[in-house]
Formats: C-alpha cells, structure tokens, sequence
C-alpha cells in the first residue's frame, strides 16, 4: 500500500468505529428516507380525503331572494350564513369564518328576468391548495348559468352549437413517467444532496479541525507524508462516507418501493402503479448515481477545506452549517418550481442541476448534453476544491492555526 | 548531525487594538537569530521558559514549520528543500500524546509504520523490543482511548521509533506523565543515547536535564542566552544548584 492508502485505510477504520458515523451513514439514510417519505404521502393523501367530506361555510349577501340561492342550500357541503351587507361578507372570509363569501348584485334576479347579464361577485382566500370550496360553488352556479342560457336559446330557437363555435377536447399525453418525474426528482435530489452533505460533514469535521484540536494533524504533518498523500487519503474517506450515505439512502428509497412492488402491487391504484415503476427504472439510478459521485468527492474536498481550516470542531460545525444552505437552496428551487426546464446555464450549477437531471432521467427526457455538461462541470468544481484542500494543508499558518 | 544558522520565525500576535475582524495583529520574532550544532549521538536539551520558542524551534528543524529566516540542516539536509526527507529521518513526539482514539496500540503502531512504508518483516521485530523494552504486552489491542496517560506515552514513543529514525525530537517528552512514567522515559532516552542515535527534547524538568544531556541550550523569547555542554553550564556558578543557575540565567 502507498501512504495515501495507508491513511485512507486508517480514517475509515477510525471513522466507523465511531457509532456517530454509522448512525449518520447508514442508520438515519436507509430508515429516515422512507419513513418521510411515507409520512408525506400518507399527510397529503390524509389532507386530500379529509377534503373530500369537508362541508365549507359560504356567507351571502343577496338584497332580494334568488333561486341559485336555493340551488346553493341544496349542496349538503355547504352551509349557507346570510350576511346584512357587503362588508360584512368580505369580513367574513377575511376572518376566516367563511371559505366563500357571495355577493349577489342588487338587481341579480330582475337582470336575469330581462335576459342580460346578473353580477355575481365571489370572495375567496387561495392559501389553502387542497380547498374545494371555490371548485363546488362555481360548480353550482355554473349549472345554474347553464340552465338560463339553454332556456334562453330554446326562447331563440337557437343550437347550442351556434354559440359554441369551438369545443375544445382536452387530452393529457404526460406520461406516468413524466409525472414520476416531476414530483419525485426535486424531491430525490433533495434528499440525496442531504445525505451525502450529513454523510460528508461529521467525517470531514472529525478529519480536518477535530484532528488540529486532539492533535493528531501535528503528529500525521511530522511524518514523511506529502500534503497531496494526506489530503488524497483524508478526502477519499469523507467521500466513501458520503457516497455509503448517498446509496443507503438510496436503498432506504428503493427497498420499500420494491416491497409495495412485490407484495402490495394490487392494493395501490394503476396511476400510483405507473409513477413508482417509472422511478425504478436502472438507467435512471445509475444516472443520478453517476452524477452524485463527483458531487460526493467535490463536497467532501470542499467541507474537508472548510474544516482544517477551522481552529476548533465547534467553528467547523458553524462554518459547514451555513455551506449547507448554499447547497441545499439549488436543490430547494426545483421543488418549489415544477415545470422547471434545464439550460445551459443551469446545467453548471451544481445541486440545482443535479435536482432537474434527476427529474429528467425519471421521466425518460433527458438531453445528455445537459448531462454532460452537468457532470463535467461537477468534475471541475472537484478539482478546484481538491485544490482548494490541497493549499490549506500544505499552509502551515492554517495547520497550526490556532 | 543538528546544524542551525541563523534560524528565525516571525509569528502575527493578536494587539490589544481592535480591527475590523477582532484585534489586529503585529508581527514578532519567536525565534531569533537561532545557531548552534548538535553532534551526531548526543542528547541536547532545549530549555526556556513558557512562550521562549522552543516548540517552534523544534518544528523547524523536524520540518513541520518553513522557516522565516535562515535554515537548519539536519545530517546536511536543508530543511527548507528537502523537507520529506529531512522527516524521513526524524521521529517526531509533540508534547500532548496525540493518538488516535479509536485505534488500538498495535494498531497505531502498525499505521505509523506502513505510513513510513516499513515492511512488516523489519518493523515487526523493531516493534516487539520496544514492547518488550516498554512492558506493554498487556495492552497491546487496548484502544488508546481506554489507556491511562503513562500508557499513552509509551505507545507515541513506539510510534515515534518505529521507522529507526537517526534524530529523535521529543517536545516535553515527560509532561503529565507520573513519576514510574518518567523514569521509563528517561531509561528510554538513555537507551536511546546507547544506540548512538541523536536526540533532541524540550523540556521544564530540569533534574532529567541535570541527569541525561549532554548538550544544553537555553532560550528566552526567541533568542539563545546558553549553549554548551552539561559540565560547562553546572560550571556557570560552582556554588548553585542546577536549577539556581538555570534561574539566574532566564532572570538575567
Ligand atoms: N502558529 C503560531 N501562530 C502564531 N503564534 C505562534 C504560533 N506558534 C507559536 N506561536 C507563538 O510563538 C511563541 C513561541 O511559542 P512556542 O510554542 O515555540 O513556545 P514554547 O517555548 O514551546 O513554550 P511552552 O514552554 O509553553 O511549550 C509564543 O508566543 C506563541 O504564542
Ligand atoms: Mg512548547
């Protein structure tokens, strides 16, 4: 073995006979991954059946009686609170004490008698995406509408077709894998940019500023180890405990999706069926995992610069804190932003990239040119960090920095 | 075999004026001006009060520290140039026993061997005379973490020696370490000394000093006030003690 390995082969030994590191490399990724996971899903399909038997306040302010009125009262989702006044409608879905608030123009009915047009304004708040209030009352009055106008057009002996000249047919052509793509990618990218930055940071802490402070990085500068041995042999460590991170994270994402696959294939409905099968898809994992290995030794030289540059591993654990955000935020976009396309210059940015190439690679649309720009500028960002690693441990006023 | 011209290194010191990231700092001399030679096989001890420089005096001769000014040469090897091989020669202890916790006695012994890429065939042999020089067969697979400071001890010296360097630089060598710890450390230096090796240590204990050099250097801030041999610095003042001189002198 060169010195380099025999370093490599000691900081691994060193590190995971700390319990900390196998709780953060294997313990937390494999069981937390899917565990979230499951908890967002099970939240959001909760969240989305509760709505579906919610009943919503509606308040209405109508100054003469109307039949749509009626129509509303119907709906047992509905309950129906008649205001006094305009203001007195707004306050209540300002207050949240109404979902809907109506209010009917004060010569609604009589315009409708004398076939023009009744004014109908609705007040609504559009915080709450799961709410199906605004969709069940414009639902009642456009029948109600629907209604009038066919009644008037028989008055006319017109077609309906006549006031339709286009009819519009809408078809959907997103594949499952498309959708797969968009709601897990952003989502994937997050977790594994997560995990390999959890997975990298207590090594490289432990690497850099832990060894100044117990005074071990004094002992290892005094041997005949080069600098580029050192940083070769402690950058390779905090990247194989990232990269371990990374692909238990991964199992802990795939394992319970194989299961549902195995055992639970009948019981899970055929849209959900479509989006899972398209996220395990090899080619798709192998791409993202490709990506994530520059990303992993990048991240680790990187965290590895920070913390032998700190005095102390407190100062480190700071410092890393705030690297975190700017890494995290890249991946954070997508998220937010779905429909997101890849450019150019999008493409060189590491995590952002990394978040939209996953989302492509699911949904089987990606462009490898992108990809490789991806990759080779992930590759870059590697050596400038390598190097980056590489002067500070070969600054004396950064090693005995103190 | 030590040979050291003019040696100097300037440190930034934190000033009691404040700057825009915390108080500024001035630069000044830690070690100034430094020279003197140590003989092939003899034991020089490096002596001074807290903050006199000796600690960066030793970095700089085992090639840890790039000097500011001047230059050491260590078997006629310039410290400046050839710094991986200047180190290839030294075994270096620094003054806390740092280890790695998690690794076992053995362990670290074996690291720090294949790290100078010895062969298990030679260090091995090496390895077991210290053990045995040492009585450490009990704890041998003991991780570093369980041992008590004396053990810990023992275990850097091995590690310091086993790459049979030619120079031993042993900053505080006896710090922390009880009374039995000490003498084991002065018989290893002694043996040391046998095998025609050269050592160099810093130390405050100065009846190890009285007891074990052959060589006397001493420094206050950064400078050499004292350099000569053990019977020239006790004949300083034949009427005071070892430690009195020692006094007078850092006093002065
Ligand atoms: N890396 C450094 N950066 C800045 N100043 C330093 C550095 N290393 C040492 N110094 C300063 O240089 C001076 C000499 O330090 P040095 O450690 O060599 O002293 P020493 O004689 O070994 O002291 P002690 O007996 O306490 O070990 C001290 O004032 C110290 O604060
Ligand atoms: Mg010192």
């Amino acid at each position: 073995m060169n010195k380099w390995q025999v370093l490599l082969v000691k900081e691994i030994k060193h590190l995971f006979r700390d319990t900390k590191t196998i709780v953060q490399t294997v313990v937390l990724p494999t069981f937390i991954t899917p565990l979230l996971i499951g908890l967002i899903f099970w939240y959001v399909a909760d969240v989305a059946t509760e709505e579906s038997k919610k009943t919503y306040n509606v308040s209405i302010y109508s100054p003469s009686s109307s039949v749509l009125i009626d129509e509303l009262e119907k709906s047992d989702r509905l309950a129906i609170t008649n205001e006094n006044s305009v203001n007195s409608v707004i306050e209540a879905v300002t207050d949240d004490n109404s979902e809907i608030g109506l209010v009917f123009d004060e010569g609604f009915a009589d315009d409708l008698i004398s076939n023009t047009s009744a004014q109908l304004t609705i007040y609504s708040k559009d915080i709450d995406t799961f709410s199906q209030a605004q969709s069940l009352v414009i639902d009642i009055v456009d029948d109600y509408e629907e209604n009038i106008r066919d009644k008037r057009l028989e008055l006319l002996n017109i077609d309906e077709n006549y006031v339709n000249p286009i009819s519009i047919n809408e078809e959907n052509l997103t594949t499952e894998a498309e959708s797969a793509g968009s709601i897990f990618g952003a989502i994937l990218a997050l977790f594994f940019v997560m995990y390999v930055m959890t997975g990298s940071m207590y090594p490289a802490i432990d690497l850099g500023a832990g060894e100044k402070e117990r005074g071990t990085m004094e002992t290892l500068i005094s041997t005949n180890i080069s600098s580029v041995d050192i940083i070769i042999g402690k950058m390779l460590s905090v990247t194989s405990s990232a990269i371990l991170t990374a692909t238990f994270s991964m199992l802990g994402f795939a394992i319970p999706l194989v299961v549902i696959f195995l055992f639970y294939a009948d019981s899970i409905n055929e849209y959900f069926f479509g989006l899972l099968s398209a996220i395990v898809n090899p080619v798709a994992l192998l791409g993202v995992f490709v990506l994530i290995i520059p990303l992993s030794v990048f991240m680790g030289a990187f965290l590895l610069a920070i913390s032998v540059y700190a005095k102390t591993p407190k100062e480190a654990g700071l410092l890393l804190g705030n690297v975190l955000i700017v890494f995290i935020v890249p991946c954070y976009v997508p998220l937010i932003n779905p429909g997101l396309e890849l450019d150019f210059v999008g493409a060189l940015i590491p995590c952002y990239n990394l978040a939209l190439i996953t989302n492509n690679l699911i949904a089987g649309t990606v462009d490898w040119f992108l990809y490789s720009v991806a990759l080779i500028s992930t590759i870059v960002y590697c050596c400038v960090a390598i190097y980056i690693t590489y002067i500070m441990f070969d600054d004396e006023n950064v090693i005995f920095r103190s | 075999m030590i040979e050291v011209k003019n040696l100097s290194k300037q440190f930034k010191a934190p000033t009691e004026e404040k700057g825009l990231f915390g108080p500024k700092k001035k630069p000044f001399w830690a070690v100034k001006d430094l020279n003197f030679q140590i003989k092939k096989g003899s034991v020089a001890s490096i002596l001074g009060p807290n903050g006199c420089g000796k600690t960066t005096t030793l970095r700089m001769i085992a090639a840890m520290l790039t000097p500011s000014r001047g230059t050491a040469f260590v078997d006629s090897v310039d410290v400046r140039k050839d710094k991986q091989v200047v180190k290839s020669k030294i075994g270096y202890m620094t003054n806390n026993t740092s280890l790695y916790d998690r690794l076992s006695v053995i362990e670290t012994i074996k690291f720090f061997a294949e790290l100078n890429q010895i062969s298990a065939d030679i260090y091995m042999p090496r390895a077991e005379k210290l053990i045995e020089q040492l009585d450490m067969k009990k704890y041998l697979n003991k991780r570093v973490a369980d041992l008590s400071t004396g053990m810990k001890q023992k275990t850097s010296i091995v590690r310091t020696l086993i790459h049979d360097p030619d120079l031993i630089v042993l900053d505080e060598p006896t710090t922390g370490v009880d009374v039995t710890g000490q003498s084991v450390i002065i018989d290893l230096i002694k043996s040391i000394k046998d095998s025609g090796k050269t050592l160099i240590f810093s130390t405050h204990q100065l009846n190890e000093v009285r007891d074990i050099a052959d060589h006397i250097i001493v420094m206050k801030a950064g400078e050499k006030i004292f350099d000569g041999d053990n019977s020239q610095f006790q004949e300083l003042d034949s009427n005071k003690n070892f430690t009195e001189i020692f006094m007078e002198l850092v006093s002065e």
